[in-house]
Protein backbone atom coordinates (compact mmCIF):
# COMPACT_ATOMS: atom_id res chain seq x y z
CA UNK A 1 0.00 0.00 0.00
CA UNK A 2 1.26 3.47 -0.82
CA UNK A 3 1.95 5.87 2.02
CA UNK A 4 -0.45 8.77 2.43
CA UNK A 5 1.34 12.12 2.38
CA UNK A 6 -0.56 15.24 3.41
CA UNK A 7 0.45 18.60 1.98
CA UNK A 8 0.78 20.21 5.40
CA UNK A 9 3.27 17.54 6.54
CA UNK A 10 5.68 18.29 3.73
CA UNK A 11 5.15 22.07 3.57
CA UNK A 12 3.07 22.15 0.41
CA UNK A 13 0.08 24.49 0.17
CA UNK A 14 -2.65 24.73 -2.41
CA UNK A 15 -4.16 28.02 -3.59
CA UNK A 16 -7.91 28.09 -2.86
CA UNK A 17 -8.54 30.29 -5.90
CA UNK A 18 -6.47 28.86 -8.74
CA UNK A 19 -5.51 25.50 -7.13
CA UNK A 20 -1.84 26.01 -7.76
CA UNK A 21 0.49 23.95 -5.57
CA UNK A 22 2.90 26.20 -3.68
CA UNK A 23 5.82 25.50 -1.33
CA UNK A 24 5.31 27.10 2.10
CA UNK A 25 8.04 29.56 3.02
CA UNK A 26 8.29 29.71 6.81
CA UNK A 27 5.57 31.25 8.94
CA UNK A 28 4.93 34.33 6.81
CA UNK A 29 1.64 34.76 5.00
CA UNK A 30 1.97 33.20 1.57
CA UNK A 31 0.59 34.66 -1.64
CA UNK A 32 0.02 32.53 -4.69
CA UNK A 33 2.74 33.33 -7.25
CA UNK A 34 0.30 32.58 -10.07
CA UNK A 35 -2.88 34.47 -9.14
CA UNK A 36 -1.87 36.57 -6.13
CA UNK A 37 -4.49 35.23 -3.69
CA UNK A 38 -3.59 34.80 -0.03
CA UNK A 39 -2.98 31.12 0.73
CA UNK A 40 -3.88 29.53 4.05
CA UNK A 41 -2.98 26.06 5.26
CA UNK A 42 -6.68 25.73 6.25
CA UNK A 43 -9.45 28.29 5.80
CA UNK A 44 -9.08 30.61 8.83
CA UNK A 45 -11.80 30.20 11.49
CA UNK A 46 -13.61 27.65 9.35
CA UNK A 47 -15.35 25.71 12.13
CA UNK A 48 -16.41 28.83 14.08
CA UNK A 49 -17.72 30.66 11.00
CA UNK A 50 -19.56 27.63 9.65
CA UNK A 51 -21.13 26.81 13.04
CA UNK A 52 -22.29 30.41 13.51
CA UNK A 53 -23.87 30.56 10.07
CA UNK A 54 -25.57 27.19 10.50
CA UNK A 55 -26.94 28.20 13.93
CA UNK A 56 -28.46 31.40 12.46
CA UNK A 57 -29.87 29.48 9.51
CA UNK A 58 -31.43 26.88 11.83
CA UNK A 59 -33.13 29.67 13.83
CA UNK A 60 -34.48 31.23 10.64
CA UNK A 61 -35.74 27.88 9.38
CA UNK A 62 -38.59 28.04 11.92
CA UNK A 63 -40.19 31.36 10.81
CA UNK A 64 -39.38 30.49 7.20
CA UNK A 65 -41.75 27.54 7.46
CA UNK A 66 -44.35 28.94 9.87
CA UNK A 67 -44.87 32.48 8.58
CA UNK A 68 -46.72 33.16 5.33
CA UNK A 69 -44.47 33.79 2.35
CA UNK A 70 -47.30 35.26 0.29
CA UNK A 71 -50.74 36.88 0.76
CA UNK A 72 -53.28 36.62 -2.05
CA UNK A 73 -56.26 38.96 -2.31
CA UNK A 74 -58.88 38.38 -4.99
CA UNK A 75 -62.50 39.39 -5.45
CA UNK A 76 -63.58 36.05 -4.06
CA UNK A 77 -61.15 35.29 -1.25
CA UNK A 78 -58.25 36.47 0.88
CA UNK A 79 -55.64 33.84 1.49
CA UNK A 80 -52.16 33.45 2.87
CA UNK A 81 -49.66 30.83 1.82
CA UNK A 82 -46.82 29.33 3.79
CA UNK A 83 -44.31 27.28 1.84
CA UNK A 84 -46.11 24.07 2.81
CA UNK A 85 -49.60 25.34 1.93
CA UNK A 86 -48.18 26.46 -1.44
CA UNK A 87 -47.12 22.87 -2.02
CA UNK A 88 -50.58 21.62 -1.01
CA UNK A 89 -52.32 24.02 -3.40
CA UNK A 90 -50.08 22.79 -6.23
CA UNK A 91 -51.27 19.26 -5.43
CA UNK A 92 -54.90 20.46 -5.56
CA UNK A 93 -54.26 22.00 -8.96
CA UNK A 94 -53.22 18.53 -10.07
CA UNK A 95 -49.59 19.33 -10.79
CA UNK A 96 -48.06 16.93 -8.32
CA UNK A 97 -44.65 16.71 -10.09
CA UNK A 98 -44.21 20.44 -9.49
CA UNK A 99 -45.56 20.10 -5.96
CA UNK A 100 -42.91 17.46 -5.34
CA UNK A 101 -40.25 19.73 -6.86
CA UNK A 102 -41.17 22.67 -4.62
CA UNK A 103 -41.48 20.40 -1.59
CA UNK A 104 -38.01 18.98 -2.14
CA UNK A 105 -36.36 22.29 -3.06
CA UNK A 106 -37.94 24.44 -0.35
CA UNK A 107 -38.50 22.13 2.60
CA UNK A 108 -36.40 18.96 2.29
CA UNK A 109 -33.20 20.51 0.86
CA UNK A 110 -32.80 23.29 3.49
CA UNK A 111 -33.50 20.82 6.31
CA UNK A 112 -31.10 18.29 4.82
CA UNK A 113 -28.44 21.00 4.52
CA UNK A 114 -28.84 22.06 8.14
CA UNK A 115 -28.72 18.47 9.44
CA UNK A 116 -25.81 17.47 7.21
CA UNK A 117 -23.71 20.52 8.09
CA UNK A 118 -24.48 20.01 11.80
CA UNK A 119 -23.41 16.36 11.50
CA UNK A 120 -20.15 17.39 9.79
CA UNK A 121 -19.39 20.00 12.46
CA UNK A 122 -20.19 17.61 15.32
CA UNK A 123 -17.94 14.93 13.86
CA UNK A 124 -15.08 17.47 13.67
CA UNK A 125 -15.62 18.71 17.24
CA UNK A 126 -15.81 15.19 18.71
CA UNK A 127 -12.42 14.39 17.18
CA UNK A 128 -13.83 11.01 16.24
CA UNK A 129 -13.89 11.70 12.56
CA UNK A 130 -15.89 8.78 11.20
CA UNK A 131 -15.32 7.84 7.60
CA UNK A 132 -13.83 10.92 5.91
CA UNK A 133 -14.75 9.71 2.44
CA UNK A 134 -18.44 9.38 3.34
CA UNK A 135 -18.46 12.73 5.15
CA UNK A 136 -16.85 14.49 2.20
CA UNK A 137 -19.38 12.95 -0.20
CA UNK A 138 -22.14 14.25 2.10
CA UNK A 139 -20.58 17.73 2.04
CA UNK A 140 -20.37 17.75 -1.76
CA UNK A 141 -24.02 16.73 -2.00
CA UNK A 142 -24.97 19.64 0.27
CA UNK A 143 -22.87 22.03 -1.80
CA UNK A 144 -24.46 20.82 -5.02
CA UNK A 145 -28.12 20.89 -4.05
CA UNK A 146 -28.09 24.07 -1.93
CA UNK A 147 -28.65 26.53 -4.76
CA UNK A 148 -31.93 24.91 -5.87
CA UNK A 149 -33.72 26.21 -2.78
CA UNK A 150 -33.94 29.66 -4.37
CA UNK A 151 -36.58 28.28 -6.75
CA UNK A 152 -39.59 29.32 -4.66
CA UNK A 153 -38.23 32.85 -4.16
CA UNK A 154 -38.08 33.33 -7.94
CA UNK A 155 -41.59 31.94 -8.36
CA UNK A 156 -42.95 34.34 -5.73
CA UNK A 157 -41.18 37.34 -7.29
CA UNK A 158 -42.77 36.61 -10.66
CA UNK A 159 -46.22 36.11 -9.13
CA UNK A 160 -45.88 39.38 -7.24
CA UNK A 161 -44.90 41.31 -10.38
CA UNK A 162 -47.69 39.86 -12.51
CA UNK A 163 -50.72 39.56 -10.27
CA UNK A 164 -51.38 43.23 -9.62
CA UNK A 165 -54.73 43.72 -11.31
CA UNK A 166 -56.11 46.56 -9.22
CA UNK A 167 -59.17 45.70 -7.12
CA UNK A 168 -59.44 42.32 -8.79
CA UNK A 169 -56.47 40.35 -7.64
CA UNK A 170 -53.22 41.27 -6.01
CA UNK A 171 -50.42 39.67 -4.03
CA UNK A 172 -48.21 40.74 -1.16
CA UNK A 173 -45.03 39.15 0.06
CA UNK A 174 -44.92 37.84 3.64
CA UNK A 175 -42.18 37.89 6.27
CA UNK A 176 -41.66 34.16 5.80
CA UNK A 177 -40.07 34.88 2.44
CA UNK A 178 -37.32 36.99 3.98
CA UNK A 179 -36.59 34.32 6.61
CA UNK A 180 -36.50 31.74 3.82
CA UNK A 181 -34.00 33.81 1.79
CA UNK A 182 -31.93 34.09 4.96
CA UNK A 183 -31.84 30.30 5.33
CA UNK A 184 -30.75 29.81 1.71
CA UNK A 185 -28.06 32.50 1.75
CA UNK A 186 -26.66 31.58 5.19
CA UNK A 187 -26.43 27.86 4.38
CA UNK A 188 -24.70 28.64 1.07
CA UNK A 189 -22.19 30.87 2.91
CA UNK A 190 -21.72 28.14 5.53
CA UNK A 191 -20.88 25.58 2.84
CA UNK A 192 -18.35 28.01 1.35
CA UNK A 193 -16.62 28.68 4.68
CA UNK A 194 -16.34 24.99 5.51
CA UNK A 195 -12.90 23.49 4.89
CA UNK A 196 -13.22 19.90 3.64
CA UNK A 197 -9.58 19.20 4.47
CA UNK A 198 -10.41 19.24 8.20
CA UNK A 199 -12.30 15.97 7.65
CA UNK A 200 -9.06 14.29 6.57
CA UNK A 201 -6.68 15.87 9.10
CA UNK A 202 -7.39 13.41 11.91
CA UNK A 203 -6.60 10.49 9.64
CA UNK A 204 -3.07 11.63 8.99
CA UNK A 205 -2.48 12.23 12.70
CA UNK A 206 -3.76 8.81 13.74
CA UNK B 1 5.42 23.56 -12.99
CA UNK B 2 6.01 21.24 -10.06
CA UNK B 3 5.75 17.49 -10.54
CA UNK B 4 3.46 17.02 -7.54
CA UNK B 5 0.00 18.39 -6.89
CA UNK B 6 -1.87 18.83 -3.61
CA UNK B 7 -5.61 18.14 -3.48
CA UNK B 8 -7.53 21.28 -2.46
CA UNK B 9 -10.24 19.13 -0.85
CA UNK B 10 -8.28 16.51 1.16
CA UNK B 11 -4.67 17.77 1.15
CA UNK B 12 -3.27 14.57 -0.39
CA UNK B 13 0.03 14.98 -2.22
CA UNK B 14 0.07 13.15 -5.54
CA UNK B 15 2.06 12.98 -8.74
CA UNK B 16 0.93 15.31 -11.53
CA UNK B 17 -0.08 13.59 -14.73
CA UNK B 18 0.93 16.17 -17.31
CA UNK B 19 -0.78 14.49 -20.24
CA UNK B 20 -4.26 14.23 -18.68
CA UNK B 21 -6.89 16.87 -19.45
CA UNK B 22 -8.98 16.05 -16.42
CA UNK B 23 -7.45 14.92 -13.16
CA UNK B 24 -9.28 13.68 -10.08
CA UNK B 25 -7.89 13.14 -6.60
CA UNK B 26 -6.84 9.52 -6.00
CA UNK B 27 -8.32 9.56 -2.49
CA UNK B 28 -11.38 11.84 -2.38
CA UNK B 29 -12.29 12.05 -6.10
CA UNK B 30 -12.38 15.88 -6.15
CA UNK B 31 -11.58 17.37 -9.55
CA UNK B 32 -8.02 18.68 -9.20
CA UNK B 33 -7.94 20.44 -12.53
CA UNK B 34 -9.34 20.33 -16.02
CA UNK B 35 -8.13 21.75 -19.29
CA UNK B 36 -10.00 22.00 -22.59
CA UNK B 37 -8.99 21.98 -26.20
CA UNK B 38 -11.15 25.07 -26.80
CA UNK B 39 -9.43 28.21 -28.06
CA UNK B 40 -9.64 31.69 -26.55
CA UNK B 41 -11.58 32.66 -29.68
CA UNK B 42 -14.39 30.19 -29.00
CA UNK B 43 -14.57 31.37 -25.38
CA UNK B 44 -14.82 34.99 -26.59
CA UNK B 45 -17.49 34.08 -29.15
CA UNK B 46 -19.54 32.33 -26.46
CA UNK B 47 -19.01 35.29 -24.16
CA UNK B 48 -20.48 37.74 -26.71
CA UNK B 49 -23.37 35.34 -27.34
CA UNK B 50 -24.16 35.16 -23.65
CA UNK B 51 -23.86 38.94 -23.24
CA UNK B 52 -26.23 39.60 -26.14
CA UNK B 53 -28.79 37.04 -24.92
CA UNK B 54 -28.71 38.47 -21.40
CA UNK B 55 -29.21 41.99 -22.76
CA UNK B 56 -32.15 40.89 -24.95
CA UNK B 57 -33.75 38.99 -22.09
CA UNK B 58 -33.91 42.22 -20.10
CA UNK B 59 -35.40 44.33 -22.89
CA UNK B 60 -38.57 42.37 -23.57
CA UNK B 61 -41.28 40.95 -21.31
CA UNK B 62 -40.46 37.70 -19.59
CA UNK B 63 -44.05 36.65 -18.97
CA UNK B 64 -47.35 38.15 -20.14
CA UNK B 65 -50.52 37.62 -18.12
CA UNK B 66 -54.03 38.21 -19.48
CA UNK B 67 -56.91 38.46 -17.08
CA UNK B 68 -60.38 39.79 -17.98
CA UNK B 69 -59.03 41.88 -20.83
CA UNK B 70 -56.31 43.42 -18.68
CA UNK B 71 -52.71 42.62 -19.58
CA UNK B 72 -49.72 42.56 -17.23
CA UNK B 73 -46.16 41.82 -18.17
CA UNK B 74 -42.84 41.84 -16.38
CA UNK B 75 -39.09 41.66 -16.86
CA UNK B 76 -36.52 40.48 -14.33
CA UNK B 77 -35.93 44.09 -13.31
CA UNK B 78 -39.70 44.51 -12.98
CA UNK B 79 -39.90 41.52 -10.66
CA UNK B 80 -37.12 42.92 -8.48
CA UNK B 81 -38.74 46.37 -8.52
CA UNK B 82 -42.12 45.05 -7.41
CA UNK B 83 -40.43 43.27 -4.49
CA UNK B 84 -38.82 46.59 -3.58
CA UNK B 85 -42.15 48.43 -3.83
CA UNK B 86 -43.77 45.82 -1.61
CA UNK B 87 -41.19 46.61 1.09
CA UNK B 88 -38.90 43.66 0.40
CA UNK B 89 -35.98 45.36 -1.32
CA UNK B 90 -33.54 42.84 0.16
CA UNK B 91 -35.25 39.97 -1.66
CA UNK B 92 -35.45 42.12 -4.80
CA UNK B 93 -31.71 42.75 -4.62
CA UNK B 94 -31.04 39.03 -4.09
CA UNK B 95 -33.18 38.12 -7.12
CA UNK B 96 -31.52 40.75 -9.32
CA UNK B 97 -28.00 39.82 -8.17
CA UNK B 98 -28.37 36.07 -8.68
CA UNK B 99 -30.21 36.21 -12.01
CA UNK B 100 -28.81 39.31 -13.78
CA UNK B 101 -26.00 41.20 -12.07
CA UNK B 102 -23.65 38.38 -11.04
CA UNK B 103 -24.08 36.47 -14.34
CA UNK B 104 -23.49 39.77 -16.19
CA UNK B 105 -20.36 40.40 -14.15
CA UNK B 106 -19.14 36.87 -14.92
CA UNK B 107 -19.58 37.26 -18.67
CA UNK B 108 -18.32 40.86 -18.73
CA UNK B 109 -15.18 40.28 -16.70
CA UNK B 110 -14.34 37.10 -18.61
CA UNK B 111 -14.55 39.03 -21.90
CA UNK B 112 -12.51 41.84 -20.35
CA UNK B 113 -9.63 39.52 -19.43
CA UNK B 114 -9.79 37.26 -22.51
CA UNK B 115 -9.89 39.95 -25.22
CA UNK B 116 -6.39 41.34 -24.42
CA UNK B 117 -5.01 37.80 -23.85
CA UNK B 118 -5.86 36.99 -27.43
CA UNK B 119 -3.28 39.62 -28.47
CA UNK B 120 -0.80 38.42 -25.83
CA UNK B 121 -1.53 41.36 -23.58
CA UNK B 122 -2.86 41.38 -20.04
CA UNK B 123 -5.85 43.35 -18.84
CA UNK B 124 -5.44 45.66 -15.86
CA UNK B 125 -6.33 43.91 -12.59
CA UNK B 126 -6.65 40.63 -14.51
CA UNK B 127 -5.83 38.39 -11.53
CA UNK B 128 -8.18 40.14 -9.09
CA UNK B 129 -11.02 40.00 -11.61
CA UNK B 130 -10.51 36.34 -12.39
CA UNK B 131 -10.39 35.49 -8.68
CA UNK B 132 -13.61 37.41 -7.99
CA UNK B 133 -15.23 35.70 -10.95
CA UNK B 134 -14.32 32.26 -9.60
CA UNK B 135 -15.52 33.16 -6.14
CA UNK B 136 -18.89 34.46 -7.36
CA UNK B 137 -19.64 31.42 -9.52
CA UNK B 138 -21.88 29.65 -6.94
CA UNK B 139 -24.09 32.77 -6.78
CA UNK B 140 -25.17 32.81 -10.42
CA UNK B 141 -28.44 30.88 -10.54
CA UNK B 142 -30.03 31.18 -13.99
CA UNK B 143 -31.03 27.50 -14.14
CA UNK B 144 -32.77 27.76 -10.77
CA UNK B 145 -34.64 30.82 -12.01
CA UNK B 146 -35.90 28.93 -15.08
CA UNK B 147 -37.43 26.25 -12.84
CA UNK B 148 -38.88 28.93 -10.57
CA UNK B 149 -40.49 30.53 -13.62
CA UNK B 150 -42.04 27.17 -14.48
CA UNK B 151 -43.56 26.94 -11.01
CA UNK B 152 -44.95 30.49 -11.32
CA UNK B 153 -46.42 29.54 -14.72
CA UNK B 154 -48.33 26.61 -13.34
CA UNK B 155 -49.63 28.61 -10.38
CA UNK B 156 -50.77 31.45 -12.63
CA UNK B 157 -52.38 29.28 -15.26
CA UNK B 158 -54.98 28.34 -12.65
CA UNK B 159 -55.90 32.01 -12.36
CA UNK B 160 -55.42 33.57 -15.79
CA UNK B 161 -53.95 33.10 -19.23
CA UNK B 162 -50.15 33.22 -19.19
CA UNK B 163 -47.96 33.59 -22.25
CA UNK B 164 -44.19 33.11 -22.16
CA UNK B 165 -42.47 36.25 -23.45
CA UNK B 166 -39.56 36.48 -25.89
CA UNK B 167 -37.26 37.17 -22.96
CA UNK B 168 -37.97 33.83 -21.37
CA UNK B 169 -36.59 32.09 -24.45
CA UNK B 170 -33.62 34.48 -24.55
CA UNK B 171 -32.94 33.85 -20.88
CA UNK B 172 -33.19 30.09 -21.40
CA UNK B 173 -30.65 30.33 -24.22
CA UNK B 174 -28.49 32.56 -22.00
CA UNK B 175 -28.57 29.87 -19.31
CA UNK B 176 -27.13 27.33 -21.76
CA UNK B 177 -24.51 29.70 -23.17
CA UNK B 178 -23.31 30.63 -19.67
CA UNK B 179 -23.04 26.94 -18.78
CA UNK B 180 -21.08 26.28 -21.98
CA UNK B 181 -18.83 29.28 -21.32
CA UNK B 182 -18.10 28.10 -17.78
CA UNK B 183 -17.33 24.60 -19.00
CA UNK B 184 -14.80 25.71 -21.67
CA UNK B 185 -12.99 28.17 -19.38
CA UNK B 186 -11.91 26.08 -16.37
CA UNK B 187 -9.48 27.85 -14.04
CA UNK B 188 -6.48 25.75 -15.09
CA UNK B 189 -7.19 26.46 -18.77
CA UNK B 190 -7.34 30.20 -18.10
CA UNK B 191 -3.88 30.10 -16.49
CA UNK B 192 -2.55 28.08 -19.42
CA UNK B 193 -3.73 30.87 -21.71
CA UNK B 194 -2.11 33.46 -19.45
CA UNK B 195 1.18 31.54 -19.34
CA UNK B 196 1.02 31.00 -23.10
CA UNK B 197 0.68 34.74 -23.65
CA UNK B 198 4.05 35.42 -22.02
CA UNK B 199 6.96 36.39 -24.17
Amino acid sequence: MTTVVMGRRVGLLVCAQCRNTVRASGAVAVRCPRCGAAIHLRKPGSIATTSGLIACAALLYVPANLLPVMYEHTMFYDDSDTIMSGVVSLVHEGSWPLALLVFVASIVVPLLKLLAMAALLVSLMRKSPGNPLQLCKLFRLVEFIGRWSMLDVYAISLLLALVQVRSYAFIHVGLGAIAFCGVVVLTMLAAQSFDERLLWDHQADG
Amino acid sequence: MSSVIVCHACDLVQRRNVAATRVRCARCDAELYRTTSASIDSAIALGWTAALLLLLSNLYPLVVLQLNGATRETTLFGAALSLYLDGYGVIGALVLLTTVLIPAFQVGSLLYVLLPLRHRRRAKRQNELFRTLTRLRPWALPEVFMLGALVAFVKLSALAQVIPGISLFCYGAFMFSLAALTSITPTEQFWHWVEGSRG
